[in-house]
């Protein structure tokens, strides 16, 4: 199979997260609660990854709050700064891990920026929506859909101006761009360790400025004569029991990284991407590019988008069609009736696979 | 055996503690806190020789790390507060 679906999930991770995880599975009991060797070693894996991603998104260790996907770092985020009703700021190309924890709480969103690889756009809509008044402002960092890389710092200039408080979801940019928290003074940062981080599925990371609400009470290890949560991070945001096995993989997968060069791998992330785009538009099917673009795009096919998607997969080729969990980008892009076939680059894919993919278009493009 | 204790709110604050006093040449170690030193609860914090103390204390001061208490063990096992 050649995976081109690194938007959901990477799926070729690299060997040294899964020997990363046996270990941390064979050697690792509980962190932070016993004084013996196999809570120290889980303490010390787990403070590593701690170390390993303040050091990729500048922050202190503290700062960082291990969740079990970017959904989770959201929601939490999300419940801290935003109440019933607040009037908050998104950008048109949110997920519904951005939409559907602020609809839960009834509140009067404004969409700022609908046009596609329009940075001046997609900013002069914020500035325009933040003067108007808010209570805060999420907006993703890259478009799961069309892989549009926001004017993120742009953005949180504005926020500072007007004083918004604000979130990002760094959800496919992670691994990929470069995403500091000091630099961005976010409130919130959320990400998944399992797609551009290269860590297991059931990893996440939310980076904090403040202190958050928690989304789950419960055991910590620390304070435990009290029955109020800490108020301090990071413990105040990781209740019960940490998935150690998967932080020590989400660490492996962020030396990989570093070991290989983000923008090394996101160059040939985003060329590959380029050359299959290329492709599938000499066959005269719409493809979305614009400059300011990760390794992931779409496009429409002539027939239902699930069934082109079908068509790759009987080709071995993996690609996700349909409406990618964001039908505010969609309908942003003009696509949400038909939906899009989407392609997304992961690290293994290097020239051979491109040229694999091509010669399979070139059999199949007239199907899509 | 003398040697002093330091306390801290998390176990993540008492592990970039024990990281920056070692890179500082400072022994240490990390240890579960005695149950009566904690009066909210489970806790961890820093063994150190007591002749280093105060450059640790300084050390965590200037990487802003917060501790809660510092203790002294005496010889005889007597432990008591240190105000520092």
């Amino acid at each position: 199979m050649i995976y081109l679906d690194d938007g959901a999930t990477s799926f070729h991770k690299p060997k040294s997260v899964e020997r990363a995880m046996v270990h941390a599975i064979r050697t690792c009991a509980n962190p932070g609660r016993g004084g013996y060797a196999a809570a120290d070693n889980a303490a010390r894996i787990v403070y590593d990854c701690r170390c390993i991603a303040g050091e990729m998104f500048e922050c202190a260790p503290e700062q960082i709050i291990f969740t079990k996907n970017c959904t989770e770092g959201l929601n939490i985020a999300i419940r801290s700064l935003v109440h019933r009703g607040d009037r908050v700021v998104i950008s048109g190309f949110e997920h519904n891990a951005v939409s559907r924890p602020l609809y839960a709480l009834n509140a009067k969103i404004t969409i700022a920026g609908r046009e596609l690889f329009a940075p001046q756009d997609t900013i002069d809509a914020f500035e325009s929506a933040l003067k108007n008044g808010a209570d805060a402002a999420v907006f993703t960092h890259c478009s799961n859909v069309f892989g549009y890389v926001l004017p993120i710092y742009e953005i949180a200039e504005l926020c500072q101006k007007y004083k918004v408080p604000f979130i990002i979801d760094a959800a496919q940019s992670a691994g990929k761009l470069p995403v500091s928290l000091k630099k961005l003074g976010a409130d919130f940062i959320a990400m998944p360790g399992h797609k551009g981080l290269l860590g297991p599925q059931g990893t996440g990371i939310l980076l904090c400025t403040r202190i958050p609400a928690p989304l789950l009470c419960g055991g910590t290890g620390s304070n435990s004569a009290m029955q109020e949560m800490p108020d301090f991070l990071p413990d105040r945001g990781e209740a019960g029991t940490l998935n150690v096995p998967g932080i020590a993989g989400l660490t492996a997968g962020m030396r990989y990284i570093k070991s290989r060069g983000m923008g090394n791998i996101a160059a040939r992330e985003r060329n590959a991407a380029r050359e299959i785009a290329d492709a599938l538009m000499g066959y005269g099917l719409r493809v979305f590019r614009g400059e300011d673009q990760i390794g992931t795009f779409s496009f429409v096919s002539r027939c239902d988008c699930e069934e082109a998607a079908r068509v790759l997969a009987g080709m071995g080729i993996a690609v996700r069609a349909g409406l990618h969990c964001a039908p505010i980008a969609h309908r942003s892009a003009g696509t949400l009736d038909t939906g899009t076939v989407r392609v997304s680059i992961g690290v293994d894919v290097g020239s051979e696979k491109v040229k694999t993919v091509k010669n399979i278009l070139e059999k199949v493009a007239h199907l899509l | 055996m003398r040697y002093c204790f330091i306390t801290f709110n998390s176990l993540t604050a008492a592990q970039r503690a024990e990281s920056i006093l070692r890179r500082s040449t400072i022994r240490c170690s990390l240890q579960r806190s005695p149950r009566w030193m904690e009066e909210q609860g489970c806790g961890n914090g820093l063994r150190v020789d007591c002749e280093d103390l105060h450059k640790a204390v300084n050390i965590l001061r200037g990487n802003r790390i917060l501790y809660k208490r510092a203790y002294l063990r005496q010889e005889d096992g007597a432990m008591e507060e240190l105000r520092i």
